[in-house]
């Protein structure tokens, strides 16, 4: 029997798109529409990249340069060679990684549940966990602060890394909630009358089995563990802070104009989850068309 | 709730199937052990401070010192008297950045959803500003609306739209624009993604049988791609706009809430109000008055959900 743990999303897919022997104007509207569309969402990125790499004269030049006379890495290393900076994508890493792994292990024995048990209390369970993604998670921030500072975790990685869990959870439970449906109830079943008990279907059965789906459901804990700004803010202190608040603190208070290595940064800070988001990317739009759950 | 919220997306995934037969297990003991790390997590980090932040609306608490007294309804009174202002700023905010990416995201679609060269490259890469951290979407947008050597002043002078650079975070206006433009471009291109689920959901015959009957562009938009996509357009903008009711990494870093308070949100100010003014009660008194409104919103997204089961 073969299994997809994830369907097919909209990009994998090749299908006819319509009418191709559309009308001139219709065509026409269409090329110059996507074009500026394109262009708007293109060029800015392509902003970031360049001043990042080109020398600090062209940077400074108005009206600017778009195209860099020549190319040199020296922001970056400049930007890697920050102890500060180095030590925030050393803490990324670090907390995103396990709140990537916390994230998937919790919530693929939720989502199992979710999916193969009908219990009392289970419907309730699942909106609240819907429920909690809508509130402002700024308005928390207050509470979190008091409790975790009370609890004496305030600018250690545990706290962010539970905060981050818990944020992700959600998401994580949805997506692997869909996996685990898509998986017959026959192999459960045949387990059982085979003798196998409950530890051995979850962990020798079903996770190898889902295991693409625990690849995405981890990869999105990650980026948003790496992407989080304001828990981290809060919540972090000088050794445990991540690279968003991290570049906040290092960069923006400057009032010199710092903008080839503040793009540098920002480059640093992008690569990982753009790499990841490439390699997944068919994972990422089923995910995120499968819940209407999102931040 | 799981089969509706997949079905307020038509057509974004295939059918899972699921259990044949709701299966009541044998000890339910097992499945709800099975969720209980989660539940927890999710009770300690946010059910309790969502509780804890409504109850300390009535205390006079502050960060820097222990304890708290009650007060009553003082920190509402005084949370009231800025409602108007932060409601004001939060919905200029929060409306056209919810409706420009959803025209943007619907016009790339529309776009995408034709077969022609390059379309699978475009959209991969489309999607990029979607994936970049907030922080470094500010980031940039900061550099671009840079009032010396920014290049939006840059171009716009060399087009012959401006004669003189204009410093854009330097006026209210100029700062919101700054905020709703980062915003669109880091969100629309999720709209892209949702409205595109929603087309391809549309049977490919419908508009080729439009098409023979004579139908042109606009009526085969009007009568046949915009009824199947509307649920598909209510639950994005309506989540959209919840998440924009609520934003704060693009406008913190971006303006910090300025200039005299322009692009001062409801986040912002609650931010502020707890973590500058250490007012942790009348932080949380201006997030209860914030609940008011974003409660309904709410409300109408389960309702949408639960109606599409």
């Amino acid at each position: 029997m073969t299994i997809a743990p994830l369907p097919r999303s909209t990009f994998g897919r090749r299908r006819p798109g319509g009418p191709t022997d559309e009308s001139g104007p219709v065509r026409w509207l269409r090329r110059t529409s996507l074009t500026f569309i394109a262009l708007f969402g293109l060029a800015p990125a392509y902003w970031l990249v360049t001043t990042a790499i080109k020398p600090d004269g062209d940077v400074f030049e108005f009206p600017p340069r778009l195209i860099p006379s020549s190319l040199t890495l020296s922001h970056l290393s400049t930007v890697l060679g920050n102890h500060d900076v180095l030590r925030y994508l050393v803490n990324s890493l670090l907390v995103s990684s396990v709140t990537a792994l916390g994230s998937v292990a919790i919530g693929s024995y939720c989502a199992y549940s979710f999916s193969k048990f009908r219990y009392r209390g289970r419907r309730t369970i699942m909106l609240t966990f819907l429920v909690s993604q809508l509130f402002p998670h700024v308005l928390l921030l207050t509470t979190m602060y008091a409790l975790f500072s009370a609890l004496g975790l305030l600018n250690t990685y545990l706290v962010l890394i539970i905060a981050f869990t818990t944020f992700t959870l959600p998401l994580c439970v949805w997506m692997l909630k869909g996996v685990f449906d898509g998986i017959p109830d026959e192999i459960i079943e045949a387990a059982k009358i085979d003798g196998a008990g409950q530890g051995v279907i979850i962990h020798r059965i079903l996770l190898p089995l889902v295991r693409p789906g625990l690849v995405a459901a981890g990869m999105f804990a990650f980026i948003r563990g790496w992407n989080d700004f304001v828990f981290a803010l809060t919540l972090s202190g000088d050794s445990t802070r991540t690279l968003p608040p991290g570049l906040v603190n290092t960069y923006l208070s400057e009032s010199s104009n710092r903008w080839p290595e503040l793009m540098a940064a920002s480059l640093v800070c992008s690569l990982p989850v753009v790499l990841i988001f490439l390699l997944l990317q068919r994972h990422f739009v089923a995910g995120l068309s499968s819940g209407a759950v999102k931040a | 709730m799981s089969d509706r919220v997949q079905l307020t997306i038509p057509g974004g995934r295939s059918a899972v199937s699921r259990p044949s037969v709701p299966r009541r297990a044998r000890r339910q003991v097992f499945p709800v052990l099975l969720v209980l790390p989660a539940v927890t997590l999710l009770t300690a980090v946010l059910i309790y401070p969502l509780i804890g932040a409504v109850i300390d609306a009535f205390f006079d608490h502050n960060l820097l010192v222990s304890g708290r007294t009650f007060t009553g309804l003082d920190n509402l009174a005084s949370a009231a008297k800025d409602l108007w202002p932060l409601l004001r700023t939060t919905l200029l905010f929060a409306v056209p950045a919810t409706l420009l990416p959803f025209l943007i995201g619907l016009v790339a679609a529309l776009g995408l959803n034709q077969r022609m060269r390059g379309r699978g490259i475009l959209r991969s890469v489309l999607l990029v500003p979607w994936i970049l951290p907030g922080v470094v979407v500010s980031f940039l947008w900061l550099w671009i609306f840079d009032a010396n050597y920014g290049v939006l002043n840059g171009v716009l002078r060399s087009i012959g739209l401006i004669d003189s650079n204009v410093g854009w975070l330097d006026s209210g206006t100029g700062a919101l624009l700054a905020v709703v433009v980062a915003r669109c471009w880091s969100t629309f291109p999720w709209m892209m993604v949702m409205l595109l689920a929603g087309l391809q959901a549309l049977p490919a015959g419908a508009i080729e049988a439009a098409h023979v009957d004579g139908a042109n562009a606009l009526q085969r938009f009007r009568f046949i791609t915009w009824p199947s996509l509307r649920p598909v357009a209510g639950v994005v903008v309506l989540l959209e706009f919840m998440w924009n009711f609520q934003h704060f990494d693009t406008i913190y870093v971006l303006t910090g809430g300025g200039p005299a308070r322009a692009t001062t949100t409801f986040s912002l100010a609650v931010y502020e109000t707890a973590f500058k003014g250490f007012d942790l009660g009348k932080a949380s008194a201006i997030g209860l008055l914030w609940l008011a409104f974003l409660l309904p919103i709410v409300l109408i997204y389960l309702r949408i959900t639960e109606n599409k089961s």
